[in-house]
């Protein structure tokens, strides 16, 4: 073996082992922009929850409900307020939030919707043509954005775990300390409104 | 409200007439109207001046063989750059893409783009493509960069589960309603309580369609109804059809070929009875969507699609696909119940309001602006892009994806 060999084999190692490294950093960095694009979605799911029991408050106080009704819109909507997205660690933000069991107030919601918001009172709203109708109206337009939200962020969340689950992924820990984004599972569906 | 900058790209040449052509062009006209800043990025000839203002042509789209089918769509790196640059100068708030995976103006948009939020689109029931099997990985990356999809179908959404492994949210095709409902009536087409009429719409010569199925029908509806007439608009040729019937019901038939599509709205809102004998294959039914809005009873086959389009409780009468007595049986009891016909109809066009551009354009706006939100409320991107090793390792990044 010469000595040019010797250099031309280190050249080719270090050629390959540079190549490793930039493939390495390019994963991590498409890894960190998934998971970027799914604490956004979280975020925006986030905010789309608290106009959707603020507007079901809203309506809930309209006056255009029953009392009955409008106490258990009302009390959904107000469990659904208290409630909020946690933040495991507060330095980095790119550690992850969880929904923070929060599917359980968010379906009573959905369900108290359903429940007190008929397709006959709907009727009755429009008739009135008063302040309720614009609540109900502002209702409708927070269900179907809550739906679109929630589907939007458990498609950025199934990209971070396909890639997480890749193989160079896991043996070189590319996705640091972050927590394993999942997907958010709640009733969102109100029959007329989003179907 | 906010006015917004979007850009729309639309992968089909736009000066040739397409489902996904009509639905962007809808869209882009619906969206100025209200106010917002938008441009059309497609394939079309250069020195077409038919073409509308806010549309910019990605250059001449090519016929080429693609999955099947000859499809006209653009490729090259004269396009790639014609994309990046139009992106670059757009200055958008949001990217909408059509058809991203279609290997035209969308995938090279999808590609290029960096910083803005990206809505896509899906318009096809049936992408059975070998190819994006193949490149899916290599086309992975660029998909990521998607942060809203929208079908405009179930099918569609089914499609981008199994071949994406993706979900989309559904927001259907456009209509404009008030086309067919505000509609004047055509004493051609009108029927009296003696000889009422039912129209057939679409390609007479397209099996799927369901012709024969509402031929087979007839001579039943004319022993209950003899004086009923059935009227066939649509382009196609269904003479050996006719031809087969016994000249006594060929009678009743009268074909008028493909008509205009003020006709098509006059027809829909003059009939007593609008029937979809459809045998499959439909992924929305836009005709269903048009015979509601105009007015007319609905009695169809209970496609799956057919029954999304109809609602719950549904707001037409279906009958078992291809069974021509069922079909039958159902024309015949509601053209003796003009009660019940006034009730559907009536039921009908309130429910056809859900697909009116006014509602489409309106939840497409709010995907717009998950989208925008997710991306102002994502965490600073850590801060290595401005190291020399973050530079490099952007550099890469910017190398694969331009």
């Amino acid at each position: 073996m010469g000595e040019v060999d010797v250099l031309q084999l280190a050249t080719a190692v270090a050629v390959v082992l540079l190549a490793i490294a930039w493939y390495l950093s390019y994963a991590a960095a498409r890894l960190d922009r998934l998971h970027a694009k799914v604490e956004g979605a979280m975020a925006a799911l986030d905010g789309q929850l608290i106009r959707r029991a603020e507007t079901a408050l809203e309506l809930a106080m309209s006056d255009e409900l029953d009392p009955s009704s409008a106490l258990i819109v009302a009390d959904a909507a107000t469990s659904a307020l208290e409630r909020h997205t946690v933040s495991l660690t507060g330095a980095d933000p790119l550690d992850g939030v969880t929904f923070a069991g929060r599917e359980v107030v968010e379906s009573d919601l959905t369900e108290a919707i359903v429940a007190a918001v008929t397709p006959e009172v709907r009727t009755a709203i429009g008739e009135a043509d008063g302040p309720g109708w614009d609540a109900l109206e502002r209702l409708d337009a927070a269900v179907v954005r809550v739906q679109m939200a929630r589907r939007f962020h458990n498609d950025a969340v199934r990209d971070v775990r396909r890639v997480r689950n890749k193989l160079v992924v896991r043996v070189f820990r590319l996705a640091g300390h972050a927590a394993m984004p999942a997907a958010v599972e709640f009733v969102d569906d109100v029959p007329g409104v989003t179907s | 409200m906010k006015r917004l900058r979007i850009g729309i790209v639309c992968p089909y040449s736009f000066d040739v007439p397409g489902g996904v052509q009509f639905h962007v062009r809808d869209l882009a006209e619906h969206f100025i109207a209200a106010g917002h800043g938008v441009n059309v990025l497609a394939p079309a000839d250069d020195d077409d001046d038919a073409l509308p203002p806010y549309f910019t042509s990605v250059g001449r789209a090519v016929p080429i063989r693609y999955n099947g089918s000859v499809a006209r769509l653009t490729f090259g790196p004269v396009t790639a750059n014609r994309v990046g640059k139009w992106i670059e100068r757009g200055g958008f708030d949001v990217l909408h893409l059509h058809e991203p995976v279609t290997p035209s103006a969308s995938v090279m948009a999808l590609w290029a783009v960096t910083d803005q939020p990206v809505v896509a689109t899906f318009h096809t029931a049936t992408v059975r493509s070998r190819a994006l099997h193949t490149f899916h990985p290599m086309l992975r990356p660029s998909l990521e960069k998607i942060r809203a999809r929208i079908a405009v179908s179930e099918d569609a959404r089914a499609t981008v589960r199994r071949h994406l492994r993706a979900d989309a949210y559904v927001i259907p095709n456009g209509v404009h309603v008030a086309k067919f409902a505000d509609a004047s009536r055509d004493e051609r087409f009108t029927g009296t309580p003696a000889t009422p009429t039912i129209a057939f719409l679409g390609r007479v010569d397209e099996p799927r369609k369901g012709l024969a199925v509402l031929l087979r029908a007839l001579p039943l509806v004319l022993r209950r109804h003899p004086g009923a007439r059935l009227l066939v608009a649509g382009p196609g040729d269904c003479s050996d059809l006719v031809d087969d019937l016994d000249p006594d019901v060929a009678a009743h038939v009268t074909v008028l070929g493909g008509v205009s599509e003020s006709d098509k709205a006059a027809l829909l809102h003059s009939v007593d009875l609008y029937i979809a004998p459809h045998l499959g294959g439909e992924s929305f039914g836009i005709v269903l969507v048009e015979a509601m809005a105009a007015g007319a009873p609905v009695v169809a086959a209970d496609l799956p699609a057919f029954l999304r389009v109809l609602g719950d409780p549904p707001t037409g009468v279906t009958f078992p696909v291809s069974d021509h007595e069922a079909l039958a049986e159902r024309i015949g009891h509601l053209l003796a119940d003009p009660q019940q016909r006034r009730a559907l109809a009536a039921a009908a066009q309130e429910r056809a309001l859900r697909f009116d551009w006014e509602s489409v354009a309106e939840r497409i706006m709010a995907v717009y602006e998950l989208a925008m939100s997710g991306a102002e409320l994502e965490p600073d991107r850590l801060p290595q892009a401005e190291t020399l090793w973050g530079r490099l390792v952007r550099s890469g990044r910017s190398l694969e994806e331009s």
